[in-house]
């Protein structure tokens, strides 16, 4: 019957993320952005984490390490490589072709002194060239990274299970975020890393010129990567991938017992989530500009959580709708009102309501909010047809499958 | 640092040989069919401790691994440890000023009592229900915000006893009440999954009640008063008395320890209270039965204990330890509705430390954490690096333990 009705819905989502930029054009576009673009992060954050969480059992408190891993990655790669077209014979360079790479020697935030480089170019005459790698590269060091640590991470915490890997990933995010504040001098600690934009001298797409501080380019580039991430995730919840680790959450004796590799896809969920993770923490980095480690406090993580939990932790697409819906929550209902003499301070109160509501939701509403409604529109029909099914079979035959 | 160099590498030896004995030794026994089970573990200790020298002896005989062994190379690990920092940095003021380490001692000690208070609220909640709270250090905080609010704004000039008793009937009041709406499905089998169940729900928790402070209270950090206007306490003093009447006194001890007031209240109420929750479990029928289903809980059914009360009852205990706990520092620091993460978090520390769901192990474990912590602010060279690293001395603590022995000190088998 209706058996294409959600992809179609699906297919129409789609085409209304792509063309929303294009057709929207009231006076908050700016802010509208930005929200569409937060929210994409939020929601590859919450669907990786439900694959995490919801579909291997992994309860990580420490998927927004991951995330931090990622963008401090790649901010500290656009922050301290260079290539030149002569030696500093100051910095530790490696030479590559005809140019050297440069890598900065960390001098803090308040320091007097002048970095290698700065050095080196005040001795150089005018014709030396200076020019950074191309932040894509950085990206990719922050992926990886971040896929290094959930490789570390995932085979660290093999032997724990429910609440002691709770603890553990806890344990882990506070000591990245305690490295970060306290080593200064290469973070910048608390005042922040500073990361260039995505598209530092802008781009030119069909003929029509961005400049860095637009919201298209970045509204896309989150777009791609978050559908892209959803398609990969999609991928592998269908395949026998996804199969084995929601045997690993059942039970890992039993499947272990069955020749499932539960070392193999224990590592690799945490791998491929934390690289997921990364990978939207790089490109938030660089949208946003500035980075501090209060991208690690816990509300953050509690913020993912209960976008997971309110859209639906079994349930990828769930997750992410709910995030989107959530972070446009979240944001318009900042706003302060009036009964009678009390102000209500909306920019807590929501918060308050939010962790009433993901209480709620765990204790009497499993699936979340959205996935039931998912469910029921991608079931649209299925119902009726069976019922209808049934009733064309000969008498007394159908009470068997009746329970 | 001096010589950097003595003390990086006495650490990477440590680091090297233990990694190495951990890995090895277990394969060892392995192939020769004994007893892995304390094999890792023990290997990586004396491995630590002794390098080479303990590690050939033991893979050539493989000898029964006694426990002992593994607590002597602890030992022996933490005075390795000391000497290379001390040769490595002899004008540290933790080197070179033994009062300086005496008051550290001492005050390290002092705030382990009130730590070991909070996580024992926390053993006792894994020791009944078998989960962990997350939203332990949200009833840490409401319990110091209570008191403040006691004192200073709902009844100003009250005795801060009865604002203590405020904090413990509230804490408690909202302990029974989550117990009863969202953990008592657990046990009746309405939730699936109940263990990340409890996960999750105790963080939705912790969420909650943080912003629900932040809105009613505000962020802007509050402290109360001192409980105890005590005067200045010197002992032994160099006049001959040993009361000296100054209005606002800290207690020195020998002329060099000097303890601060309201550390020292605290640290007194919280031994007090240890006293009173030993009485109350070892003597009265309540706490038997607790006791009872922590140890086994069909057959504390049959014997005629609903588990059912003992689980909403050691629930809201435990929140009230916390609790109580935050309304005895609230005068010591300033108070935020964020504090609790923190004092959370070092309580995870402490009750892994010294064993999940032991009584004993999380008095002692707040001991040990209250003395790393002091030792770790007093002793790093760079003091702004040393007050951002305070929360990840006990993470790595924590870390450590939960690789090489996930039962900690006290813990049973898992």
């Amino acid at each position: 019957m209706r058996r294409w009705l959600p992809q179609a819905l699906a297919g129409l989502a789609i085409l209304i993320l792509l063309l929303f930029p294009l057709v929207y054009s009231r006076s908050d576009y700016n802010f509208i952005m930005h929200l569409w673009i937060t929210a994409f992060f939020y929601a590859i954050l919450a669907s990786s984490w439900s694959l995490l969480a919801g579909y291997a059992g992994q309860f990580s408190f420490g998927h927004m390490a991951f995330m931090a891993i990622g963008a401090y990655g790649s901010g500290l790669f656009s922050n301290y490589l260079f290539w030149t077209s002569e030696p500093t014979n100051l910095c530790y360079e490696i030479q590559l072709g005809g140019r050297w790479l440069v890598l900065l020697d960390p001098i803090g935030v308040t320091s007097t002194q002048n970095t290698c480089l700065d050095r080196a170019i005040a001795a150089w005459p005018s014709s030396v060239v200076v020019t950074q790698p191309s932040l894509w590269f950085g990206i990719l060091f922050g992926i990886l990274l971040g896929g290094f640590f959930g490789f570390i991470i995932g085979a660290l915490v093999l032997r724990l299970r429910a609440t002691y890997l709770a603890l553990f990933t806890i344990g882990f995010s506070e000591i990245l975020r305690a490295t970060i504040s306290a080593e200064i001098p290469v973070t910048r600690g608390q005042a922040g890393l500073e990361l260039p934009p995505l598209y530092p001298n802008g781009i030119t797409v069909l003929g029509r010129f961005f400049d860095a501080t637009d919201k298209i380019p970045p509204y896309y580039t989150m777009l791609l990567l978050f559908l892209g991430c959803m398609a990969i995730m999609a991928w592998l919840e269908r395949s026998r991938f996804g199969l084995f680790i929601r045997s690993l959450r059942e039970d890992e004796e039993a499947a272990a017992a069955l020749g499932v590799n539960t070392v193999r896809y224990r590592i690799l969920v945490f791998v491929i989530t934390s690289m997921m993770a990364a990978a939207a923490g790089a490109v938030q980095g660089h949208y946003i500009g500035i980075i501090t480690p209060n991208i690690l406090i816990i509300l953050q993580m509690s913020l993912v959580i209960s976008m997971a939990v309110i859209g639906g932790l079994e349930s990828i697409v769930g997750a992410a709708v709910g995030a989107i819906i959530v972070q446009f929550a979240l944001e318009l209902l900042r706003n302060s009102f009036t009964i009678g003499t009390i102000t209500v301070d909306m920019s807590i109160w929501r918060l308050v309501f939010f962790g009433l509501l993901l209480m709620l939701t765990l204790r009497f509403w499993r699936n979340g909010l959205v996935y039931p409604i998912l469910v029921r529109f991608s079931r649209a029909g299925v119902a009726r047809e069976t019922v209808a099914k049934r009733q064309q079979l000969p008498e007394g035959e159908d009470s068997r499958g009746a329970r | 640092m001096e010589h950097p160099l003595i003390f990086t590498s006495a650490i990477l030896w440590m680091i090297v040989w233990g990694t190495v004995g951990g890995v090895v030794t277990p394969r060892i026994y392995l192939r020769r069919d004994l007893d892995v089970s304390q094999a890792g573990f023990a290997g990586a200790t004396i491995g630590a401790a002794t390098g080479p020298f303990g590690l050939v002896p033991v893979w050539l005989y493989t000898p029964k691994l006694r426990p002992v062994w593994s607590i002597l190379s602890i030992i022996g690990m933490v005075g390795i440890f000391v000497v290379s920092f001390s040769l490595a940095d002899p004008d540290n003021y933790c080197v070179s000023s033994g009062s300086f380490v005496a008051s550290q001692l001492t005050n390290g000690i002092v705030i382990g009592i009130i730590y070991g208070l909070m996580a024992l609220g926390l053993t006792l909640i894994f020791s009944i229900l078998g989960i962990v709270s997350f939203a332990h250090g949200e009833f840490y905080m409401i319990g110091g915000m209570v008191v403040y609010y006691f004192t200073k704004v709902w009844f100003p000039g009250s005795h801060p006893l009865l604002a203590l008793v405020a904090a413990c009937l509230i804490t408690f009041a909202i302990g029974t009440v989550f117990e009863r709406i969202f953990l008592q499905p657990m046990h009746t089998g309405k939730v699936e999954r109940p263990g990340e169940y409890a996960i999750l729900v105790t963080f939705g928790l912790a969420f909650f009640l943080q912003y629900l402070v932040q809105a009613v209270a505000g962020a802007n950090p509050v402290k109360a008063s001192r409980f105890f206007d005590f005067p200045r306490l010197a002992f032994p003093s160099a006049e001959n008395a040993w009361l000296l009447k100054t209005s606002r006194g800290n207690l020195t001890l020998f002329d060099t320890v000097s303890i601060s007031n309201p550390r020292f209240t605290a640290a007194v109420i919280a031994l007090v209270m240890l006293g009173l929750l030993l009485l109350f479990l070892y003597r009265t029928w309540t706490g038997k039965a607790l006791r009872a289903v922590s140890q086994d809980r069909q057959a504390a059914a049959v014997a005629g204990i609903n588990p059912t009360t003992m689980n909403t009852l050691a629930f809201a205990l435990g929140g009230m330890l916390a609790g109580l706990s935050g309304a005895t520092l609230v005068q010591a620091f300033s108070w935020l509705p964020q504090v609790g993460a923190i004092a959370a978090l070092r309580s995870f520390v402490i009750i892994v430390l010294g064993g999940m769901g032991s009584l004993p192990g999380a008095f002692l474990g707040g001991l040990m954490v209250g003395l790393i912590e002091a030792a770790g602010t007093g002793c790093i060279p760079d003091p702004t690096r040393a007050s951002s690293y305070i929360p990840a001395y006990g993470m790595i603590v924590l870390t450590l333990v939960l690789l090489l022995k996930p039962t900690g000190l006290f813990g049973r088998e898992l």
